[in-house]
């Protein structure tokens, strides 16, 4: 046989195979990063200024979910699409969050976080009046098809948020099941400044709150709900670096700081009283991300902790 | 033989073809979508903190969370935000459980 027949005779082979390779590599590369919706089935009722979502930034994700899953008994989902792994966290089958994993770069000091995502009806309008207002993008505003909009930014103290416009809308404003989130504080240097910076992007009602120990503490509020606190760095506290910190609610505060250090975790606010009556703390994942715990029982004392 | 040979050359380029179009026309499903035509192909959301979160300074009076309505008033902070009127009771988080039969879905936070 001839070269150009051995060719032919091989060539059809080779095309397939071309054609295979081809295929799976566009499979791969231009299918899109598929978060699953906010609300299902959908609905059309929005909550700007509510915090709607939040997604952990972590160099393992295994270590993540085995954190999470033996301290608050979430489960997880995978997506993997291009280079990127994410895995939803569901809390009694519902979305509760987000985890995904990320390589430190080689020489940074940066240490993980929970990213919280705040709603809003239209992100580049959002984004134009925050960045009027002294913010600075993160990440630009990009669509994932069932979650809707969001964009990443900075607020003028360097607090890194989201701001997210839902494609199937935001979650009814129902108290929150132990296991998921319940409420969220900003830590910063100026609550004034911040809050009148979140006011103009949100268009929160704004309660300022007395304070016993000097501190200052204002309430972000929308729908007649608060939604999260704004407070200033405690008293001698160093390394201040503003930030928000979502905090989930559990049975029992205790309980779950014991469990959390038993899996790897580390204490960085013990457990103790807070403004509604029930017992708060702050602990770090294995990563260093921190995050709170918060009892929120109907029986907890409705008059503050003395 | 020829012709089934022609008809396989003929028939893989077409796939080639094909493949490519399927390509272009994956490319362009998840385009325009956006203001400005960007979608989320990967995720590029995650960040990370500078290192060095510090939580000292937590005293007992150092409260963070939500009252359960009515809470006392401060000062405020003249000069800054457009405060609630002295009128308006703080408002707390929401009260209402999810019924037991609720659609399951999202929503994450629920304040």
């Amino acid at each position: 046989m001839s070269s150009i027949g051995r060719i032919r005779n091989f060539l059809p082979q080779g095309v397939w195979a071309v054609l295979l390779s081809v295929v799976g590599l566009s499979t791969l590369y231009a299918a899109p990063f598929e978060l699953p919706p906010l609300n299902a089935p959908p609905s059309t009722e929005h909550h700007v200024g509510k915090v709607v979502w939040a997604d952990l930034v972590t160099p393992d994700l295994a270590a993540a979910e085995r954190f999470y899953g033996g301290l608050l008994g979430w489960t997880f989902q995978s997506i993997h699409a291009g280079n990127s792994d994410y895995a939803v966290a569901l809390a009694d089958g519902r979305p509760v969050g987000g985890l995904f994993q990320k390589a430190i770069a080689a020489g940074e000091h940066r240490q993980s976080a929970w990213l919280t995502f705040i709603a809003v009806r239209d992100v580049d309008a959002a984004k134009r009046t925050a960045l009027s207002q002294g913010a600075k993008v993160v990440s630009d505003s990009k669509n994932y098809p069932a979650r809707g909009r969001q964009a990443v930014l900075t607020d003028p103290e360097g607090a890194v948020f989201a701001i997210l416009a839902s494609s199937s809308g935001d979650a009814p404003d129902f108290l929150a099941d132990s296991g998921e989130w319940l409420w969220s504080s900003l830590l910063s240097k100026d609550p004034g400044a911040e809050a009148a910076f979140y006011q103009t992007l949100f268009g929160y009602d704004v309660f300022d709150l007395a304070s016993d120990d000097g501190s200052d503490h204002v309430i972000l509020s929308s729908d007649d709900f608060a939604r999260a606190s704004v407070n200033a760095f405690p008293a001698g506290s160093a390394h201040r670096h503003a930030h928000w910190l979502n905090f989930i609610r559990v049975d029992s505060t205790a309980d779950s700081v014991a469990k959390a250090v038993a899996l790897g975790g580390r204490v960085l606010v013990e457990p103790h009283v807070d403004r509604h009556g029930g017992q708060v703390a702050v602990v770090a994942d294995p990563a260093g991300a921190p995050f709170g715990l918060m009892e929120w029982t109907e029986s907890d004392s409705k008059t503050e902790p003395k | 033989m020829n012709i089934l040979r022609n008809r396989c050359v003929a028939l893989g380029f077409g796939a080639v073809g094909l493949a490519l179009a399927l390509t272009q026309l994956s490319a362009c499903a998840v385009e325009g979508v956006g203001v400005d035509g960007s979608v989320g192909v990967g995720y590029d959301a995650g960040y990370y903190e500078p290192y060095g979160y510090e939580y000292g300074g937590w005293g007992p009076g150092y409260r963070v969370g939500p009252g359960r309505g009515g809470d006392r008033r401060g000062g405020g902070h003249p000069g800054s935000y457009r405060p609630a009127p002295a009128s308006r009771p703080t408002p707390s988080i929401p009260s209402r459980p999810r019924a037991g039969g609720s659609p399951r879905g999202g929503g994450g936070p629920h304040h």
